[in-house]
């Protein structure tokens, strides 16, 4: 068992090395926040209330007010006073419809509801002018709703890779290990994927499943396993005719077992690597899919759907939730892509 | 030598003038629609972008004056008005004398005469079971001999050559045109872009891609088409003559716009190019840019376009900053209905008992219309209560139909007929089954606003309401295949004319246009009855009973109409926007 | 050599009967049923049968896909669904903009991130190539969809140093006026990660061996760079500028719509909305092609740029 022992000191020197990389190490305590983040997010101990209407609508950044557009944001209640108006000056009836009691067949329900319904009354309650980092069009607070959206857009990110990275490695190792016909099969098929623009595949997908979460995650899968195939294949066809290999061969190991117990452990410093740089890719995807129309549903909040409210409050002059998404997103971003150059250098075999 | 080429040229200027062609082809007017058009050959087409191109293309027999408000029908290619006979069933037309044609390969070289035939082929194009005109409805079972023409087609194309009783020519520029009932809107409908004439022989020579060769007698012909992207029109060297002569009506522009345009032989602009701009970001900063003559506001910019009064909202003025500029601001409100739909067929919202009519009741009674009245529409809308929209034949503006937005008494509704909380503080269905509601919806970002509040409605009632998200022409599908249960829907008038909207609930329709499949019994007597009538009293009074049923059946939640505001830059001269004609690019002037 | 290319073209045919199973499948059980936008605001069952049978939708798939084989082998999809226009002019005209488009920003992308890679790469691990890789790192982060929204809006609205949108017939006029802009802007997205990785392909190959046994001969730097380094790191280069070629169809999706360019993604799109079958099959057809083309003549390059590759 040499082989694992060798996996693992891969693994021990590629953490000394990442502690001494300053860069990589801070990037890597920013990443872990971030990771918090979202499982407090994702648990509800974090912006929990993003849904509820807080603020009046678009109120601007408490420190940032002067920098937002003048005008003012219509209400309901403006709404109400105007229609009030124009139903008098119409003779339309104050109250309830034109129907008469006779002519609606519930009225007599409605009467009796309407004594119940205090239960159901919520009173009004008292929206900030300003938030922090502002409120969007329901006046919903943006810092919520990004905080909120930092846990799902990473949940998509991380899962969406994790899928690729799985669905890429179990073709791959099969490719690559068995070779002959299942590896012409395999490959086949990835040409027929590589083959296809990946926005047909997405416009496909995205049309037979449901919005949400799960979709947007298998539809990343979906479309970007091909890279981490392409890796895979190439390491277990180097991998297999190793010496370590064909001695768990001599002590009767399965062929799954040499290809996921033995084979895998030394290849994965390169699934990790694969894994962070697909993270990145599918966070910034995650916007492009929203913007498309292919996000998360309603309630449910991530970056891309909020970044795809953007282009029509940016010709209001309401600029902070882009703002406050694109920095969050930057630095995230930045600190997940230098961790992966860290990890990179920090787990390459080749660097001594 | 000098002399010689005067007279030529004077020669020439009398020939121009001869044919009226006056429009100045350095003026090039830009504007943009949002959605790409499908093609111009005018019984093939229904989508809006395409019948603006059409429609200054092509010439129907009836048009609209320009200025008058309400809108007013006038003769296009006719003398006058169609003699219409006692009964209402038989209208004669007379064709103005020497109207032709845009040159074109098929009149090999010679000048085509727009004659009464042309009008008779174009209509019947309508019926033709080849061609599956969208507008086929307008026409079928209507004229004398119709039906029995397109039964005797079957699959094949209709002989255009056999005789029909409604659509035939008593001489080279008389139609007549005879239905078989009584109707008071045909004037109407001949009025729409597609009853425009084409001519036989170009059809025949593009039988292949007639969408592409449209050529017609209209102000421009089609001098570039690029798909989805790129449209250029330019002046019909052979446009009729024809004078800018409106009487004002009581709009306060009209002064300007008659001192402006007064004699002008149309249409000005030589050139027109349209683009497509499907996003509204750029659509609005090409216009402030200039690179569009003519602009809606998108509804993102209404705040920043407009001076919006909070106490009422539907009296909006332009901005300053851009008043300065002489930017010209024109608003009108669309003749159209937005609703919501339930579908009556369905086991969860349809049917007629009571506890089902309370649970549509509750959810209408939950949607908080005026916050996306406010939030979505910016104030430019204003709410639903009659089927009939304001300006369309029929309108009352007394009737109120709107349930009152009351989520607290819709709950205590819901309650009353056992519309239970479960454990987990959801309602479910009075027989014990769970209850969760599909609401079909598009993808855009605007149907993802909307949804917002439709969440709201239904997160207020306890009521699960899950998304069913669709391409437009898959959710029409199911819908009509009755398989959706709720679905909001825009209705804009084809004609000013109440039947054209008391239709979407006619038991008949559904399956079609009566996306609800409500089937009401009386409902369906008081509209038959009603088509019998002109507009008038009489007809208003069947057509209040018809909203009192529905107010009370509650097949729709009243949506919206929306106050449509156009912008246009100082240099465009002689502009109105017209309620039911798309574009007025014939009647402007560019004058930079 | 030539047997070689023989081999690999005729190992295409069962990837595009591949691509073209997997289109079928796909678009007839998610694509949508073109004869209800045909059809109208009003329709009956008449209308639609007769639609459909036009397009050929009453056929068994079998049929179907047998037509898809004859299309596919002629390369003649037919007529449009939507508008009735042969595929082959819509997509004529849509090639132009988009390769003018695409290309531009790749011209300018590559030559940029290249050149500056090389130097970069040369100081490696000094405060310039930190600074820079961060620099990088941190543009990289921001979404696409960011920039161009706020360079619209702020470089062309705010501050008018370009037409807001636009895409003239001329190719002068459009590089002069409508291009500038969108190209800027897709260069911004493109140059950090392709920067990235070129600095990272150089600085790989200055870590071999033979770059330390040059340098032991007495080699100058900058010799051992151009001669050395460049040429074989120049193969991943290739590589990725071939594989993306295929993509300048349809990449620039966002700029496109944003700028009104009448591109090849908008195209798409608008197809896939409008259920228009042939046309999506013309550009994956096209496509799945030109892919296998230019991964084909990657190899190629690879053999010319270093002749000890073997072509197997």
């Amino acid at each position: 068992m040499a082989n694992e022992k060798g996996s693992r000191s891969l693994w021990a020197l590629g953490w000394k090395r990442l502690r001494k990389d300053h860069i990589g190490f801070v990037s890597l305590w920013m990443v872990a926040a971030f990771v918090l983040l979202a499982l407090a997010g994702a648990l509800g101990l974090v912006a929990s209330g993003w849904r509820n209407e807080v603020a009046k609508p678009y109120a601007p950044p408490t420190l940032l007010k002067s920098l937002g557009p003048k005008h003012v944001q219509l209400t309901a209640e403006n709404i109400d006073a105007a229609n009030k108006a124009s139903e008098q000056a119409n003779g339309q009836p104050s109250t309830g419809t034109s129907l008469t009691a006779d002519e609606d067949p519930l009225a007599g329900d409605l009467a009796e509801a309407s004594k119940n319904e205090g239960q159901y009354q919520e009173a009004a309650t008292q929206k900030a002018e300003t938030l922090p980092m502002g409120a969007d069009l329901r006046g919903r607070d943006v810092l919520q709703k990004v905080l909120k959206g930092t846990s799902t857009s990473m949940l998509v990110g991380l899962m969406g890779s994790l899928a690729a990275i799985v669905l890429g490695t179990i073709m791959g190792g099969f490719g690559g290990y068995f070779g002959q016909k299942i590896d012409d099969l395999l490959m086949w098929f990835y040409s027929v994927f590589t083959s296809v623009p990946d926005m047909l595949l997405l416009l496909a997908f995205s049309a037979v499943l449901r919005r949400g979460i799960s979709t947007v995650i298998l539809v990343m899968a979906l479309t970007s396993w091909t890279g981490t195939f392409r890796l895979m294949r190439a390491e277990f066809l180097k991998h297999k005719s190793r010496e370590y290999v064909k001695a768990a061969d001599a002590i009767g190991a399965s062929h799954l077992r040499r290809m996921f117990v033995h084979i895998l452990p030394n290849v994965s410093y390169l699934l990790l690597v694969q894994f962070s740089i697909l993270t990145v890719a599918l966070i910034k995807y995650e916007v492009i899919l929203s913007f498309l129309g292919f996000g998360v549903s309603v309630t449910q909040i991530s970056w891309g759907s909020m970044l795809a409210e953007a282009p029509a409050e940016l010709i209001q002059g309401y600029w902070w939730q882009m703002a406050c998404v694109t920095l969050f997103m930057s630095i995230l971003v930045t600190a997940f892509s230098m961790l992966t150059d860290s990890l990179r250098d920090a787990l390459d075999p080749k660097v001594k | 030598m000098r002399k010689g080429q005067f007279a030529l040229a004077a020669l020439t200027a009398i020939l121009i003038s001869g044919n009226g062609f006056a429009a100045d082809m350095n003026k090039v007017l830009h504007v943009a629609f949002n959605a790409p058009e499908t093609g111009f050959d005018p019984a093939k087409i229904s989508d809006q972008y395409s019948s603006s191109i059409v429609e200054n293309i092509f010439d129907p027999l009836i048009t609209y004056d320009y200025l008058a408000r309400p809108v007013k029908l006038i003769p296009n290619t006719t003398e006058a008005m169609p003699t219409i006979s006692k009964d209402g069933k038989v209208y004669t037309f007379h064709l103005k004398h020497g109207i032709y044609f845009a040159d074109d390969p098929a009149f090999g070289g010679k000048k085509r005469e727009l004659v009464a035939e042309d009008y008779a082929y174009s209509i019947k194009r309508l019926l033709d079971p080849t061609i599956n005109s969208p507008y086929s409805f307008l026409v079928n079972g209507r004229f004398v001999g119709g039906d029995e023409l397109v039964a005797k087609a079957g699959k094949n194309t209709l002989d255009y050559n056999a005789p029909l009783e409604g659509i035939k020519t008593l001489d080279k520029y008389t139609l007549q045109l005879t239905l078989k009932e009584t109707n008071f809107n045909m004037t109407y409908i001949l009025s729409m872009p597609v009853f425009g004439a084409v001519a036989r022989e170009v059809i025949e020579a593009n039988a292949a891609n007639t969408m592409a060769h449209p050529v017609g007698t209209g102000p421009y012909l089609l001098k570039e088409w690029k798909p989805g992207t790129k449209m250029v029109l330019e002046a019909n060297p052979n446009y009729r003559k024809d004078v800018f002569n409106f009487a004002p009506s009581k709009d306060a522009i009209d002064a300007g716009i008659i001192k402006a345009m007064k004699g002008k032989t149309l249409p000005c602009i030589g050139r027109v190019e349209v683009s497509i701009i499907e996003e509204e970001q750029p659509t609005w900063l090409a216009f402030l840019e200039k690179q569009l003559d003519i602009s809606g506001i998108p509804q993102p910019a209404l705040q920043e376009a407009l001076v919006i009064d909070p106490k009422d909202p539907t009296k909006a003025t332009l901005n300053p900053k851009y008043a300065k500029m002489g930017i010209q601001h024109q608003r009108y409100k669309l003749q159209e209905v937005t609703y919501t739909y339930f579908n009556m067929d369905d086991s969860v919202v349809g049917g007629d008992s009571k506890e089902k009519l309370a649970l549509r009741r509750a959810i209408a009674m939950a949607f908080p219309r005026s916050e996306t009245i406010a939030a979505i529409r910016r104030g430019q809308a204003v709410p639903v209560n009659y089927m009939i929209p304001e300006g369309v034949g029929g309108h009352n503006p007394n009737f109120k139909g709107a349930a009152e937005y009351d989520p607290a008494k819709a709950n205590a509704l819901l309650d009353k007929f056992g519309y239970k909380k479960g454990a987990d503080g959801w309602r479910v269905q009075p027989n014990g089954k769970p209850l969760s509601i599909e609401y079909a919806t598009g993808s855009a970002a605007i149907d993802k606003q909307w949804n917002e509040y439709w969440q709201k409605a239904f997160d207020s009632l306890k009521i699960h309401v899950t998304w069913k998200v669709g391409k437009w022409n898959e959710l029409d599908k199911e819908a009509r295949q009755s398989k959706l249960q709720m679905w909001g829907l825009a209705w804009g008038a084809d004609y000013p004319d109440g039947d054209n909207f008391m239709m979407l609930l006619y038991g008949k329709n559904a399956g079609d246009v009566n996306y609800a499949n409500f089937k009401n019994a009386e409902y369906d007597k008081l509209f038959e009855s009603s088509l019998k009538l002109p507009d008038g009293p009489e007809r208003n009074k069947l057509y209040d009973q018809m909203n009192k049923i529905v107010v009370a059946q509650q097949p729709w939640i009243f949506g919206d109409t929306r106050v449509r505001n156009t912008l246009a830059q100082p240099y465009v001269k002689g502009f109105k926007i017209h309620p039911i004609v798309n574009t007025t690019w014939r009647y402007i002037d560019l004058q930079k | 050599m030539f047997a070689y290319i023989i081999r690999r073209v005729l190992q295409m045919i069962p990837t595009i009967f591949g691509v073209m199973l997997l289109l079928f499948i796909l678009f007839n059980w998610v694509g949508g049923d073109p004869s209800y936008i045909l059809a109208g605001k009003s329709m009956n069952a008449t209308t639609l049968a007769n639609i459909r049978a036009q397009l050929g939708l009453d056929k068994s798939q079998f049929a179907q896909f047998l037509i898809f084989v004859k299309q596919v082998a002629t390369l003649n999809f037919g007529i449009s669904w939507s508008n009735q226009q042969p595929v082959s002019s819509i997509l004529a005209a849509r090639v132009g903009p988009s390769v003018t488009l695409t290309g531009f920003i790749m011209l300018v992308s590559t030559v940029l991130s290249i050149s500056m890679a090389s130097l970069v790469a040369y100081v490696r691990g000094s405060l310039t190539d930190r600074m820079v890789t961060l620099i990088c790192t941190t543009a990289m982060s921001v979404s696409a969809l960011v920039y161009i929204i706020a360079g619209q809006f702020w470089l062309a609205h705010k501050l008018g140093w370009f037409p807001v949108l636009g895409w003239g017939d001329s190719f002068a006029k459009n590089l002069v006026t409508y291009l500038p802009l969108p190209v800027l802007l897709g260069v911004i997205v493109s140059l950090a990660p392709d920067l990235r990785f070129y600095r990272s392909c150089f600085v790989e190959e200055m870590n071999h061996d033979y770059v330390r046994t040059a340098r032991a001969k007495g080699l100058s730097e900058p010799k051992i760079m151009l001669k050395h380094v460049m040429r074989n790191a120049l193969i991943p280069v290739v590589t990725s500028i071939m594989m993306s070629l295929p993509y300048l169809l349809v990449g620039a999706l966002l700029l496109e719509t944003f700028f009104a360019i009448p591109g090849m993604g908008r195209e798409v799109i608008m197809a896939v909305d409008k259920s228009d079958f042939p046309v999506i099959k013309a550009i994956t057809i096209y496509i799945a092609i030109l892919t296998m083309i230019f991964n084909l003549l990657a190899d190629i390059v690879y053999k010319l740029i270093d002749p000890r590759v073997q072509l197997k």
